[in-house]
């Protein structure tokens, strides 16, 4: 008989990094429906070229570092890079700035850095905020709610306006929310709503977008692959935040729910910012991670260049990261107090 | 019932005891060999009291324990010692330690054994050696010696005693199995300890997945006559961990590096109970236990009864393991548990169980993945500890890091490596850690060690050559002085016996001094090997002790200092009076330091001032006696009280008194020459002087001689024996005028030598 | 006696003033977004490089060790203003793209450092080497970055070459994508980080293939600038 001879413990939880990869995929599908039914085919399509440029990125790479390449594309972390850049990203946005995004997302700054668990930031929102600043027109160039717009493109279609260069027709395009709620100019809220009947009426689209994410979130917290931490302290920071500044002048902010509902606000709070690799670890230090993300958003969508600021936000608190967890050890059981700090 | 707390993290993994549950307990049958390691235990290994040829009878010691922390080992079964040799053992290396083997006879012969009826007659002391001599040691998986954590030193005042009925690993059902079937011996054992330790509150606590067990000890506590409380604790591992037991049932936590004892609380396994109540009362040896034998390849799952010694060999096979199926052989449990290289290793004292794993059961590790900072390790810690950093510090080999992180408070459960999605054999990399930083400990302490050993030999040497130095200058004076002094024909000799005898005292005492110092430092040393005890109250110690050596070198130095003055004159004298004078004061300082901190030394130091103060005063005395006999120019009345001198100045005056008796004679006689007369004239001053300076010597001796003292005593000892020899004689023989007149003298000379005894003991007693 | 072929080799790729000893990284990071513009800071920091090393070396035993720093400052800003004055009647409008970061040369650590390091230990003929090839290995860096991030971020290469070379090379530009819709990613200051670290991990990795080879086979082979051809790709 060969006996192995292997360290405690002899027993192991069933899952894998992998299963939790899959079921944060997973959770974030009804996000993607729901914006191919409110904005056509360009969201999935996005999708699943940026899901595939990642893992082929990702496999030249492993190749390179001469790794098992099975093995680590099995941990669906690139798969799902991809996918979170891709619903990040405007719906019809052309392949190659796509590529780029990914390119920088799963090569510089997750693979660069050591692959999986090494980087320091969060690789979709590098790709985002790269490709946000190198290629401004194309990053703001939105398509509008179907429903609003009244045009509805083919399949075909979408293929082309991604892959043909064609671009986006403009009966298609319509500003967001947040954008036109940034570039209101003197315009008080009331008469910009009053003004934008287009907007008003496509606004639940983006809502309904915001509710497939927090739905999904919900499925995250319930399957215990996030806790409430990041996601809740973000919220409700910029709950609070937003409702002071709403309820001290109304006519220039906008309203909490408006805040919570547009932007990218509950895929960042429930996918992005949730990511565990670049996040803090500890519960303190996830509130505070989440509190100061909330924070961010609401300064940089309302005193900022951009309309909206997750991925800004999420970087710069990844590189509060580990400063969060240094200062936020737990107390170790017969201790007095947590130790603070990294002492040599 | 009382109310339970909850600790940080734990986990639920499959719990897998039914399997074992389905069959009753089962004796195995005498194996054909058995195989006792030296080592069961926490601690040094015991020493084989056999060797090989030896018959030994059943419960017989076979090997004593070595120190303090180490235990007894007995033979399971009569036989015959056929080997002393090194075996394989249970240990997760597959290494081999010395083993006794004993080959069974089959008549299973007990020796004669003693129990108590009631050891509530018995001294403390007298019953924990009882659990002593029956070599128990926590039977709960650590095997930490059992009698030392029942027999406290006094600076434990233990409140709580907690038995531990938890069993929080999966799969093992030995414990479980034991309170149902024998929750009487526990509760016996229990009252036993709680006898021993007089805790306020004993609880015991059992997980709520073993009510059947839970159910017979609250059954058995009840007819007990102490007060147990049997507390169900929800499932959760690692509820049975000791730290995490006692801040279940109580809520204190046990502080980092400190043992349970520290705060009161002593945490008792129930095997080790039932173990030390089969001692007490039947004075059984602990040589055999319950065992769990279960997984996938055993086809008779069930808990054994077997002597300790056993190959694990033959419980698989009476277990009916599937030599094909079986992949993993696991002793302890599959969280913490080892995985065993081979079937060949006997069980020892704290085998509580043997998993016969399938390869479906136990598949191999799947390779480790990056870790992705899921966090789910943290989540479970029961330390709370932050697995994951403490894994990259422990990659990294940044053990300073890790040290900061806490990582010896790592109760090494496994948790974290079973949630782990990554798969990271994370436990492995706090292993190897920590036994990394131990050994740089280690040679720390040792870097340091060498270095104080290095300064404290430099100084010595600096201290030896002032010393020598010293010396020779005394010498030089002495010669001289001694010169001077047979130039005028003075005999100046004074009492030496007192600086020699301070030497002598302060020399054994800096020894007794340095073997404390020793002892404590291998207590402490033991402590820290086996990562228990209260390492902050032995540190305590041997600084203590360390204080201790230190003082008395420096009386020994002081004492050395003086001893110079061998032939001492009265500068030398005014020397030691001075020294020890000062001895005195220091040591009266001393004193007063120790007893303002009431350290234990204080009682000593106060019988050594006594002494010392009685020496200084000799010391005193000494020199005003020779400064007196120094004073009278008289050559020949100069003399001073020694014993030589004193036997000289006898012998002087007796043959001056000869000569003139002689002279007298002759002249007597008739020869009247003018030589004889001029002689006599000559002798008759003389022979005065000498009997004058005689009488100012005894007059003198008694305070300084010992040795005469004794001579005295012997004397009187012999005149009276005399007495009573001629008494006897006198009534044997009846009127005898010879005798009565030999009598009479003998007993007026035993009344001299009674007399003068006892002015010689005045003299000594009040100098 | 200076082993000339060691200081070319120094400069040039063993001790690269950008990609070793990573000085001067901040006009080399600010204003390589063209070839011109590197081309433009190359020069004149080489010029500079060259004159100072002289200077240095010729003085370097009559300036006590004290205040040689201040001395050595006081001729690099000479030089400095020099190079200025002559870029203002040549080359204005690359002067005027440059802008701040010519006077800064001054403070460009690379030069105070081979002044420093070098000049102020070595005769003139090895010193004046030494500042060419310090100011060529660092002008190659420069002009590779300048290369890359115009090529990504422009998507062309040479472009406004007739700021340097007259009217006649404005025809040297190189469009490689006509609609290119420009990388501005590259162009920022970030993007010259990333570039900076691709160009040095290459020079790590020909290095540490040649270490593996020179091992492999007793022999050293006998190259020299030539393996820096290998860079540009
Ligand atoms: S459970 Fe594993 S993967 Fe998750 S943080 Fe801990 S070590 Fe990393
Ligand atoms: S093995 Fe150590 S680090 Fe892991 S859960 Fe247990 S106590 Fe915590």
């Amino acid at each position: 008989m060969a006996l192995m001879r292997l360290s405690s413990p002899h027993v192991h939880r069933p899952g894998k990094t992998g299963d939790v990869m899959k079921q944060v995929i997973a959770a974030a599908l009804p996000g993607l429906a729901t914006l191919v039914w409110y904005f056509g085919w360009g969201p999935l399509i996005n999708a699943v070229f940026a899901v595939t440029l990642a893992l082929l990125f990702e496999a030249v790479i492993l190749k390179l570092r001469r790794r098992p390449l099975g093995f680590y594309l099995g941990d669906f972390s690139a798969a799902l890079t991809g996918l979170l850049l891709a619903l990040a990203l405007p719906p019809y946005l052309p392949w190659w700035t796509t590529t780029v995004g990914v390119f920088v997302a799963i090569v510089i700054a997750k693979q660069l850095y050591g692959g999986l668990g090494q980087n320091p930031f969060n690789p979709a929102m590098i790709g985002y905020a790269l490709l946000l600043i190198s290629f401004p027109v194309e990053m703001t160039r939105w398509a509008g709610p179907q429903e609003v717009t009244g045009a509805q493109l083919s399949f075909v279609d979408a293929l082309a306006v991604i892959f043909a260069g064609q671009g986006l027709p403009d009966a298609v395009t319509m500003a967001t929310p947040l954008e036109t709620f940034k570039h209101k100019g003197a315009l008080t809220a009331d008469e910009l709503w009053a003004q934008s009947a287009q907007l008003l009426a496509g606004l639940h689209a983006w809502q309904a977008v915001n509710l497939a994410f927090l739905l999904g979130g919900i499925y995250l917290l319930l399957r215990r692959i996030i806790t409430w931490h990041i996601p809740g302290a973000l919220l409700f920071t910029l709950f609070m935040v937003s409702g002071f500044f709403y309820g001290a002048d109304p006519s220039n902010h906008g309203s909490p729910l408006f805040h919570l509902s547009t932007g990218a606000i509950m895929l960042g709070a429930f996918f992005i910012a949730t990511d565990p690799v670049t996040a803090a670890t500890s519960n303190k230090g996830k509130l505070v991670f989440g509190a100061s993300i909330g924070l961010l958003i609401y300064i940089i969508r309302t005193w900022g260049n951009y309309p909206d600021a997750v991925a800004f936000s999420v970087l710069l608190m990844n590189l509060a990261a580990p400063f969060l967890d240094y200062y936020t050890r737990p107390r170790t059981y017969g201790h007095k107090q947590p130790q603070k700090g990294i002492k040599r | 019932m009382s109310k339970i707390w909850s600790f940080h993290g734990g986990i639920h993994p499959p719990e897998n005891k039914q399997q074992s549950l389905q069959r009753p307990l089962e004796a195995l049958p005498l194996p054909s060999r058995l195989v006792l390691p030296l080592q069961q235990h926490i601690g040094a290994p015991a020493s084989p009291l056999v060797k090989v040829g030896d018959r030994v009878l059943k419960g017989q010691p076979i090997a004593e324990p070595t120190g303090f922390v180490s235990a007894y080992l007995h033979a399971p079964t009569s036989g015959t010692v056929v080997d002393l040799v090194d075996h394989s053992v249970p240990h997760p290396s597959g290494m081999t330690a010395p083993c006794v083997v004993i080959e069974p006879d089959g008549e299973e012969r007990w020796i004669e054994l003693q129990g108590v009826d009631d050891y509530r007659s018995l001294e403390k002391h007298e019953l924990a050696e009882r659990i002593r001599h029956a070599g128990i040691a926590g039977m709960g998986g650590a095997g930490f010696p059992t009698e030392i954590k029942l027999h406290l030193s006094d600076d434990h005042i233990i409140n709580t005693l907690i038995i531990n009925g938890v069993e929080c690993e999966p799969y093992i059902t030995a414990d479980d199995m034991l309170m149902r079937e024998r929750a009487d011996e526990i509760i016996g054992g229990i009252e036993i300890a709680a006898h021993l330790l007089t805790p306020t509150h004993v609880l015991m606590g059992i997980e709520d997945n073993k009510p059947e067990a839970a159910r017979a000890m609250t059954e058995a506590a009840r007819r007990s006559r102490i007060d147990i409380e049997v507390v169900v604790v929800p499932t959760k591992y690692p509820s049975g961990g000791e730290r995490q037991l006692v801040k279940l049932l109580t809520g204190v936590e046990v502080p980092s590096g400190k043992i349970p004892a520290d705060i009161g609380i002593v945490v008792q396994n129930v095997g080790t109970l039932a173990a030390v109540y089969n001692a007490v009362h039947f004075g059984k040896p602990l040589i055999s236990r319950i065992t769990t034998i279960t997984g996938e390849a055993a086809s008779r799952p069930g808990n054994r009864e077997v002597l300790i010694g056993t190959p694990i060999s033959d419980l698989l096979a009476h277990a009916g393991v599937d030599p094909n199926r079986l992949t993993r052989l696991v002793m302890g449990g599959p969280m913490m548990g080892y995985a065993l290289g081979n079937a060949n290793v006997p069980l020892i004292k704290t085998s509580n169980c043997i998993i016969a794993g399938a390869a479906d059961e136990f598949p191999p590790a799947p390779p480790a993945q990056n870790c992705i900072r899921c966090g789910a390790c943290e989540q479970v810690c029961p330390a709370e500890l932050l697995p994951q950093q403490l894994h990259w510090f422990a990659k990294g080999r940044e053990y300073d890091k890790a040290l900061n992180f806490n990582l010896l408070d790592c109760i090494e459960c496994g948790a974290c490596s079973y949630v782990c999605p990554s798969n990271i054999p994370l436990v492995q990399y706090y292993r190897h850690a920590k036994g990394e930083i131990r050994r740089e400990q280690a040679e720390q302490r040792k870097a340091e060690q060498a270095r104080i050993r290095f300064e404290a030999r430099n100084e010595r040497l600096e201290r030896e050559k002032t010393e020598k130095e010293a010396r020779r200058k005394a010498r030089a004076e002495a010669a001289a002085k001694a010169q001077a002094a047979k130039k005028d024909d003075a005999v100046t000799s004074a009492p030496k016996a007192d600086p020699e005898a301070a030497l002598k005292a302060a020399k054994t005492a800096a020894a007794v001094a340095r073997t404390k110092l020793k002892k404590a430092e291998k207590a402490l040393q033991i402590a820290r090997d086996s990562g228990e005890s209260d390492l902050a109250a032995l540190e305590a110690e041997v600084s203590a002790q360390q204080q201790k050596v230190a003082a008395s070198e420096a009386a020994l130095k002081a004492a050395e200092s003086t001893a110079p003055a061998k032939t001492p004159d009265i500068k030398e004298l005014k020397l030691a009076a001075a020294t020890a004078r000062t001895k005195v004061t220091k040591t009266e300082k001393a004193l007063a330091d120790a007893e303002a901190k009431a350290l234990p030394s204080a009682e000593k130091l106060r019988s050594s001032l006594a002494t010392l103060r009685s020496k200084a005063d000799a010391a005193q005395h000494a020199l005003a006696a020779a400064e007196q006999s120094a004073r009278p120019a008289a050559p020949a009345e100069a003399t001073a009280a020694a014993t030589a001198d004193l036997k000289q100045l006898k012998s002087n005056a007796a043959i001056l008194r000869t000569k003139l008796k002689k002279a007298r004679k002759a002249i007597e006689a008739g020869d009247s020459s003018a030589e004889l007369a001029q002689q006599v004239t000559e002798l008759e001053p003389q022979l005065a002087s000498a009997e004058q300076a005689l009488a100012a010597a005894q007059a003198q001796q008694p305070p300084h001689t010992g040795p005469d003292l004794k001579a005295l005593k012997s004397a009187v000892a012999i005149a009276r024996t005399k007495v009573k020899k001629a008494q006897k004689a006198l009534d044997e023989a009846g009127d005898n005028d010879d005798l009565r007149a030999e009598l009479a003298q003998l007993q007026q000379q035993a009344a001299a030598a009674d007399a003068a005894l006892e002015a010689a003991q005045q003299a000594t007693e009040s100098p | 006696m200076a082993d000339y072929r060691k200081i070319t080799l120094d400069g040039l790729w063993h001790n690269n003033p950008a990609l070793v000893q990573l000085l001067g990284l901040c006009p080399l990071l600010a204003v390589t977004g063209s070839v011109v513009n590197a081309i433009g800071l190359g020069l004149a920091t080489t010029l500079v490089l060259v004159g100072s090393n002289l200077a240095v070396s010729l003085i370097r035993n009559l300036v006590p060790d004290a205040v040689r720093l201040p001395a050595f400052v006081m001729i690099i800003a000479s030089y400095v203003t020099c190079v200025e004055l002559l870029m203002q009647s040549l080359t204005y409008d690359l002067y005027q793209i440059l802008g701040i970061f010519i006077p800064l040369i001054v403070t460009n650590c690379a030069i105070l450092g081979r002044a420093d390091a070098f000049a102020r230990k070595n005769p003139v003929m090895p010193a004046v080497l030494d500042g060419l090839m310090m100011g060529v290995g660092f002008s190659v860096v420069l002009v590779l970055l300048g290369g890359l991030r115009e090529l990504l971020g422009q998507g062309t290469l040479f472009s406004d070459m007739q700021l340097l070379f007259g009217p006649e090379a404005a025809g040297w530009k190189l469009t490689l994508f006509s609609d290119y819709p420009g990388f501005l990613f590259a162009v920022l200051p970030p993007g010259a980080f990333v570039g900076m670290g691709l160009i040095i991990a290459v020079k790590n990795i020909i290095d540490a293939r040649r270490k593996a080879r020179t091992e492999r086979q007793p022999q050293p082979v006998e190259d020299g600038g030539s393996k820096r051809v290998r860079v540009t790709g």
